[in-house]
This record gives C-alpha cells, sequence and structure tokens, in this order.
C-alpha cells in the first residue's frame, strides 16, 4: 500500500514563501483556496482561506516587489510643467537645475571628466533616479529618450510603473488574481492584518495608486490616525500622485508618531523632488540626530552634493559612509571614480580591486579596472581586463562604451590604426555615440580628411550638444580652412558648454580681433 | 659659501628650438569610467526584460493560434 505523507499545505507554502519561492507559494495557496473557497461560513475554513489570501498576496507583492526609496523616474511632463518651481532663475547653490552654479567645490572640469546629458560631471554609480537627470531645455527633454541608453517617458505615470504592473497582468492568463473594481475596500480596512499586505498587493503589484491611496484613507480612519504606517503609505501613493505638499505633510505626521529612518528619506525624496536640497539636507542632518552613522542618510546627503556637482563634500560623505559600512559598494565606486579623474588611477584602481574582492563581477567594474590599470602604468592587466568585460556585456550599449574605452588605450600606445577600428567599432554597436563620432573625427584629420572630419563633428554636436570637445574641434577645424563665421560660432557654444576652457576663450578672442579689423 | 655657489651654473640654450607656440590642437574626448549599478536598477532592468520576453512569447503563442483556427 502507498503512503503518502504530505504537510499541511498552508504551511508548506509559508515555508516556500521563506525560502523566497514565490512562484511555489503563490500556485500553493492557488490550491488551498480551490479548496477553501472563501465565502464558506465555517469559521476554521475562513480562517485557513484568509491565510492562504493574504500569504498569496504577499508572494505575488514580493516578486515584483522594489525598493520605493529607490524608485524615482521623472517625465517630461513633470519636468516641463512644475508648479512647485518657486523661482525661474534660483539663487546659486539652492537648486538641483542649476549644477554649474555650484562649482566652487573643486571639482574636476569638464576638461577631465566627462559630462552627462543635464551638465554634471558623471557619477561612479546609477540609481534609478540618477538615470538622466534634469535636462535644461524642452529641446533637449525631448531629444534625451533618442540619445540617453533608457528611455525617458512622457510623464511618470507612463513609465516603468505602468509597463511592469501590466507585466504582472500577463503573468495570469485567467486574468488577475483580485479584481480590484469589484473589492469592498471599506470591509478589508477593517481588518488590518489583511488590509496591509492588500495595501501592498495593490501598491507594488497592481501599480494602482488610486485604489491603493482610498484603501489607505479607509485604513488609517478605521486606525483613528494613529498608525504610521498607514500614514507613510498614505504620503506614497500622494508623492506618486505626485501631490508633493501633501505628501510631505503624510511623512511628517507620520514621523511624529514613530522616528523611523524610512520616513525621513520618503520625505527627503520629495523635497529633492521640489527642489529643494538644501531643505533635504538638513531633513537628513535632523534624521542623523536620532539615528546616528545611519548608512542610508549619510548616503542620501553625499548623493545631494553629487547632484550639487560638489564633488569635493560628496566625497567627504561618502567617506563617513565607509567608516560605517566598509563594503558599501555606491560609496566605494563613487571615491574610486573620483580618484580616477583627479588624476589618481593607482588610487582608483585599490577602490576597484576592493569591489571586485567583495564579489562585484560585472561588465562595468572590469572595464573600469582596465582603464585604471592602464592609466597606472599595470599594462599587463589592461587587455585581459578589457576582455573579460567584453565577454559580460549585456547589450550593445556597454558593448559600444567598452570598445570606446578601448579605443583609448589603442591612442595611448599609438597605434592609432587599432583606435581607428575601435571607435568605429563604438559606433557600430551604437550609433549614437557621440563621444565616439568626436575621436573618429580627430583621427581621420590626422590623416587629412577634412570634409569626413568635418560631418562626424558635426553629428557628434548634434548628438550631443552639452559637450565642448565637437564644438571646439569644429572651431579649430574651420577656423584653419579659414571659414571664421562657422568658427565663431562653434567656438561660441564650446564657450557656453565649458565657460572655463581657455583655448576657445582665445580662439574667441581672435576671432573677434579679426572682425574688429575687417 | 662662495664656493658652493660655483658648482651649478644656470644653463640658457642659444640654439635649436627655443619657444613653442601654443597652436591649438583637437581635443579627444576622454575615457569613460562606465558607472555600477544599483541592485533596485538591476531588478527593474531583469523583470523588465522577462516581461518582454513573456510578451513575446505570448504573441507567438496566440499567432500560433490564429494561423491553426484558419
Amino acid at each position: 500500500m502507498e503512503v503518502t505523507l504530505s504537510m499541511d499545505p498552508l504551511f508548506l507554502a509559508w515555508s516556500y514563501f521563506r525560502r523566497r519561492k514565490y512562484q511555489k507559494c503563490s500556485d500553493l495557496c492557488t490550491k488551498v483556496l480551490e479548496e477553501n473557497p472563501y465565502d464558506q461560513e465555517l469559521q476554521t475554513s475562513l480562517h485557513i482561506s484568509e491565510a492562504a489570501w493574504s500569504l498569496k498576496t504577499r508572494a505575488l507583492t514580493e516578486m515584483v516587489y522594489i525598493d520605493e526609496v529607490d524608485v524615482d523616474q521623472e517625465g517630461i511632463a513633470e519636468i516641463m510643467l512644475d508648479e512647485s518651481a518657486i523661482a525661474q532663475v534660483a539663487r546659486p547653490g539652492t537648486s538641483l537645475r542649476l549644477p554649474g552654479t555650484s562649482q566652487g567645490g573643486g571639482g574636476p572640469t569638464p576638461a577631465v571628466r566627462p559630462m552627462t546629458q543635464s551638465g554634471r560631471p558623471i557619477t561612479g554609480f546609477v540609481r534609478p533616479s540618477t538615470q538622466s537627470g534634469r535636462p535644461g531645455t524642452m529641446e533637449q527633454a525631448i531629444r534625451t529618450p533618442r540619445t540617453a541608453n533608457t528611455a525617458r517617458p512622457v510623464t511618470s505615470a507612463s513609465g516603468r510603473f505602468v509597463r511592469l504592473g501590466t507585466a504582472s497582468m500577463l503573468t495570469h492568463p485567467d486574468g488577475p488574481f483580485i479584481n480590484l473594481s469589484r473589492l469592498n475596500l471599506a470591509k478589508y480596512a477593517q481588518k488590518p492584518n489583511l488590509s496591509k499586505t492588500l495595501f501592498e498587493y495593490i501598491f507594488h503589484h497592481e501599480n494602482d495608486v488610486k485604489n491603493a491611496l482610498d484603501l489607505a484613507a479607509l485604513a488609517t480612519e478605521h486606525a483613528q490616525f494613529k498608525d504610521w504606517w498607514w500614514k507613510v503609505q498614505l504620503g506614497k501613493c500622494y508623492y506618486r500622485l505626485g501631490l508633493y505638499r501633501e505628501a510631505e505633510k503624510q511623512f511628517r505626521s507620520a514621523l511624529n508618531h514613530q522616528e523611523f529612518v524610512d520616513t525621513y528619506l520618503y520625505l527627503a525624496k520629495v523635497y529633492q523632488r521640489m527642489d529643494q536640497p538644501i531643505t533635504a539636507l538638513s531633513l537628513f542632518k535632523q534624521g542623523l540626530d536620532h539615528f546616528p552613522g545611519e548608512v542610508t542618510l549619510l548616503t542620501g546627503i553625499a548623493r545631494i552634493h553629487e547632484e550639487m556637482n560638489n564633488i569635493t563634500s560628496a566625497t567627504e560623505y561618502y567617506k563617513d559612509v565607509l567608516k560605517q559600512d566598509n563594503t558599501h559598494v555606491e560609496a566605494i565606486a563613487c571615491i574610486g571614480s573620483n580618484h580616477f579623474y583627479t588624476d589618481q588611477p593607482e588610487i582608483a584602481l585599490r577602490f576597484y580591486r576592493r569591489l571586485l574582492q567583495m564579489g562585484v563581477y560585472n561588465c562595468q567594474l572590469y572595464n573600469n579596472l582596465g582603464l585604471c590599470c592602464f592609466y597606472a602604468q599595470q599594462y599587463d592587466m589592461t587587455l585581459s581586463s578589457f576582455e573579460r568585460a567584453l565577454a559580460l556585456v549585456s547589450s550593445d550599449e556597454e558593448q559600444a562604451d567598452i570598445w570606446y574605452n578601448i579605443g583609448h588605450v589603442a591612442v595611448g600606445i599609438g597605434d592609432l590604426t587599432l583606435a581607428y577600428q575601435c571607435f568605429k567599432l563604438a559606433l557600430a554597436f551604437n550609433n549614437d555615440h557621440a563621444e565616439a563620432y568626436n575621436n573618429l573625427a580627430v583621427l581621420e584629420l590626422r590623416k587629412g580628411h577634412i570634409e569626413q572630419a568635418k560631418a562626424f563633428l558635426q553629428t557628434a554636436a548634434s548628438l550631443a550638444p552639452h559637450m565642448y570637445e565637437p564644438h571646439f574641434n569644429f572651431a579649430v577645424l574651420s577656423d584653419k580652412v579659414g571659414d571664421l563665421q562657422s568658427s565663431y560660432m562653434a567656438a561660441q557654444k564650446s564657450e557656453d558648454a565649458f565657460p572655463e576652457h581657455v583655448d576657445s576663450q582665445q580662439l574667441l578672442k581672435t576671432l573677434r580681433q579679426h572682425f574688429a579689423v575687417l | 659659501m662662495p664656493e658652493v655657489k660655483s658648482v651649478f651654473r644656470e644653463v640658457l640654450p642659444k640654439q635649436g628650438q627655443l619657444s613653442v607656440e601654443d597652436v591649438p590642437v583637437l581635443v579627444l574626448c576622454k575615457p569613460k569610467l562606465l558607472p555600477l549599478k544599483s541592485v533596485t536598477l538591476e531588478k527593474l532592468e531583469k523583470m523588465q526584460r522577462e516581461a518582454q520576453e513573456l510578451v513575446r512569447q505570448q504573441e507567438a503563442a496566440g499567432a500560433g493560434q490564429h494561423e491553426n483556427a484558419q
């Protein structure tokens, strides 16, 4: 006779959940729910089905859960139709929108450190919110999706969130697990042990912020406005809906009930979105009084300094982070890249090696190691690092960047044929690689192909108007062939992109003298 | 100590290349360190890739069924 011993299915599902096998957990819960339909009157079976239902919502949420603190994506509409902006032209050092104004921090100039689209020096670490920064004009904002690696959505409501929401629906061919439109939210708001999991399911899995807000409003009313958790959730909903002042109110009120690191982070995010970096900084300092040495708060301060282009103090704070947590990837990467661009590739190499020891294993790290090795004169490791980086790429854009950097190594050793081929390869993988166009133009000019060089420079300038190199090169080239008018215009653009550039200023001066003589 | 002073004498070249004219040269764009990705970003990208894959599969399956029905 065959004896089948099996665990209690609900217990097994719970065990799957703890072992992060969410799909299995969800399947098992579905089975339990089929055996104990929700509408039965029996008390025990009601409890079981409630438990299974709640567990399933949690499992489904965990499958698509992303840390809300980290998630931030501004759409074009949010940037251009910004209602919370107080002044059109903010005072220097008080806005995230004018990164160039706080240059006093002694950060590296564009002459040594490449810039992103928004005119900030490139950082050592990307999060969802730092992907392309704020463009300055509508034209730039619309252009961004074509040239940046990640497309910017029209509004954040049409962005990644919605795509994720539909993705979660697709996984269930027989419709969603919970039909939100038929849900009696008031009933669930009365049950504290079900309402919280249900809220997270609606918020994270279904991405239905309006229903989530309704549920949170009812639940906080049921808790007599005394539960800080619901207030934080209300704040999160308001933030997603773009009601920043309301979100601020909820987070402040939650902080009055209960001091909590997460709440400080959410509130700081609200201030950053309202373009009040100074308020956010003082909030972080306030949080640090309550939670001394808290790594996430210190990181937050460092990020704001970095976004305001104050690299020196950002590095100070990243060092503080490392004193608390010496395995913090973001801090190590940012300090490393800062050393690289302040002419200390040997020290940068040590930071990146530390990351390698910690088990970070991806193409970006090997690419950085290769560059650091080359500039620290450790030639034996350079090419093997780049080979590994090429073996680990996951997208064409990454491959293009790596070939671009190998091109630099080739320029460094004087192998211009190899350099030419590398830059060509970079363009083959990413047709919008403006830096590669510029460098190719320089190589073409060495060969004496003036028309080809001009065409490349014009392409580079139109793809990346924020870079000064193509404008300046075009100015020099036009000056040489005697086209003074285009030279003057290009030099002006170059000066706009990089006001401190001495060569551009000199070129402009001589051109002005020429014109004055005429 | 006058003796020590006479040991070193300044050298001023009088022939060969004596000065370099500062001509504007073309500039290359700088090497680009790639930023590392945060865990959240990697998870987001992974989920997006998976979702796209799923959509493609479902569309392929749908198209297959459609052909069978015809």
